[in-house]
């Protein structure tokens, strides 16, 4: 039975900022899910990127991977990409909001 | 859920040098300024000089770079040959320095540079067309970069052509073929690829999600009409389809300046960096020049054609290319040389990359030295002009040295 919850999985990923912004990817709203295999404590990421453009998506996504298998106990980690829905301001941190002038 | 296509994009150490050198090409042209009065012709062989020292060194040198990175991503595929921007870039910079030496001491050189940039851009064309045969993706977008390929190589096969006519081996129309070659080298590819390459990279930097493109959609098609029918106008010397050309293509713009007033609106970001105020100024100065080319259309004066020239190059293309390296260039370093670190140790965001001060001065200077500059074209007055080159100069004195920093950042 896999102890890794949804909240380890995103506690982990928000140890990966975005050097652009400087905000870390879970107060930016970029995570959409973990989902969590309870047999084996496999875990999947969902997550978006703020831009289809973003050259460093590549990178995110291998931090995002590094990130959770530094969990303890984790099986396989994979990260899933997705453009819909597409990412805005709406889903960030009221705190991400305010330093970027969105509210 | 749509899934993301995989990352195609090219190594990065093939991209800065782009950049690096397209800076270097800037110093020179602003400090070429200096040596310039504010009355002259087109037909002058130190203008032709100096413009292909700006538009070859400096803004085609750092699309290229940019294209190098953008298109494998609008595509949504990798290059056919992603190696061959290792052999642009020498026969591009090379070629471009050949070629002002031949304008400006040596017109026997002419043909020998030109043939150096034919042979760089047809390159550089050939490979993006056969990287967009290998995309299964039908947007307006691609088609334009499509079309902006096919009219860089117009603008590059017509300028060949006069730099023959130039070393006297081509008995050809000069005057006619200039039109020509300038229309589909700046309208046609200059100014198509930017708004394109806007329309990613604004809403990228600025985070502007969920805008209406119909605007740039029209944009695009006018200004791919609009240069059609000035290019084949001045080949078959028909004054009314150049006119006419010249209609569609400002209607073009004016939808393309909708299309950002529209993302602009949708910005997230209200940070006021040197990226953002140099975007307000490049569409200041766009729109300036629009304005300005309309009263050429009505009074006919050759200094209003000079000032809306200036503020298009100068206000416009240049702010937009400076504005963004703040961006690119931290970022081409800080992959290098600390996204490795990422999760071992602390690395530097961005922004903390560049001297904030020496960014300010860059663009206080750039924006000072454009109005001076355009001013002293309008008003033919020699000490406005020189002002305004000399504060452009220290401007890009202030872009070199930080990019230098940038570059030099963790070493």
């Amino acid at each position: 039975m896999c102890t890794i919850t949804k909240e380890n999985v995103f506690d982990a990923i928000s140890t990966v900022i975005d050097p652009e912004v400087g905000f870390n990817l879970v107060e930016m709203g970029l995570i959409y899910d973990a989902l969590i295999n309870e047999e084996n404590c496999d875990v999947k990421v969902i997550m978006t990127l703020s831009t289809q453009g973003c050259p460093l998506h590549q990178m995110i996504t291998q931090w995002v991977k590094e990130a959770v298998e530094r969990i303890e106990d984790v099986g396989e980690v994979e990260v899933e990409v997705v453009w819909e829905p597409a990412w805005n301001i709406s889903m960030a941190d009221d705190n991400v909001k305010q330093a970027l002038g969105g509210m | 859920m749509k899934q993301i296509s995989s990352d195609f994009a090219p190594p990065l150490k093939l991209i800065s040098p782009f950049f690096k050198y397209g800076v270097i090409f800037y110093l020179l042209s602003m400090l070429a300024l200096l040596f310039f009065e504010p009355s002259f012709s087109y037909a002058q062989m130190s203008i032709a000089g100096w413009i292909h020292l700006f538009l070859l060194g400096f803004v085609m040198m750092v699309i290229f770079g940019a294209m190098a990175q953008l298109i494998p991503v609008v595509l949504e595929v990798g290059h056919a040959v992603v190696d061959v921007y290792y052999v642009i870039f020498p026969l591009l910079g090379i070629g471009a320095a050949v070629m002002v030496t031949g304008f400006w001491l040596m017109p026997a050189l002419l043909p020998y540079g030109g043939m150096l940039v034919l042979v760089a851009m047809i390159i550089f064309a050939s490979e993006n067309i056969a990287t967009l045969k290998k995309t299964k993706i039908r947007t307006l977008t691609i088609d334009t970069v499509a079309w902006s390929n096919g009219y860089l190589l117009l603008g590059i096969l017509t300028g060949f052509a006069i730099a023959l006519g130039l070393s006297g081996d081509l008995g050809i129309n000069i005057t006619l073929m200039l039109k020509a070659h300038v229309y589909a080298v700046i309208g046609g590819y200059v100014v198509l690829t930017i708004m394109g390459l806007s329309l990613i990279l604004i809403p990228m930097f600025s985070l502007a999600h969920g805008f209406e493109e119909t605007a740039i959609n029209r944009a695009f098609k006018l200004v791919v009409t609009g240069v059609g029918a000035v290019f084949i106008g001045a080949l078959i010397s028909q004054e009314w389809l150049m006119y006419m050309g010249y209609a569609i293509n400002m209607l073009g713009v004016l939808f393309y300046i909708w299309q950002i007033y529209i993302i602009a609106r949708l910005t997230v970001r209200k940070e006021m960096d040197v990226w953002a105020k140099s975007m307000i100024f490049a569409f200041v100065s766009l729109i300036l020049s629009i304005v300005l080319g309309l009263f050429y259309f009505m009074i006919g004066n050759e200094n209003i054609l000079h000032a809306s020239a200036w503020f298009l190059l100068l206000g416009f293309i240049s702010s937009m290319i400076t504005g963004h390296l703040y961006k690119i260039v931290p970022f081409l370093v800080w992959f290098e040389r600390f996204a490795p670190l990422v999760g071992k140790e602390k690395v530097p965001m961005l922004h903390e990359m560049y001297s904030k001060e020496g960014a300010a001065m860059m663009f206080n200077f750039t924006a000072s030295g454009v109005v001076l500059g355009g001013f002293g074209l309008l008003f033919e007055s020699d000490i406005l002009f020189k002002a305004g080159g000399s504060f452009l100069f220290t401007g890009a004195i202030f872009l070199y040295m930080t990019m230098n920093k940038m570059l030099a950042y963790g070493k």
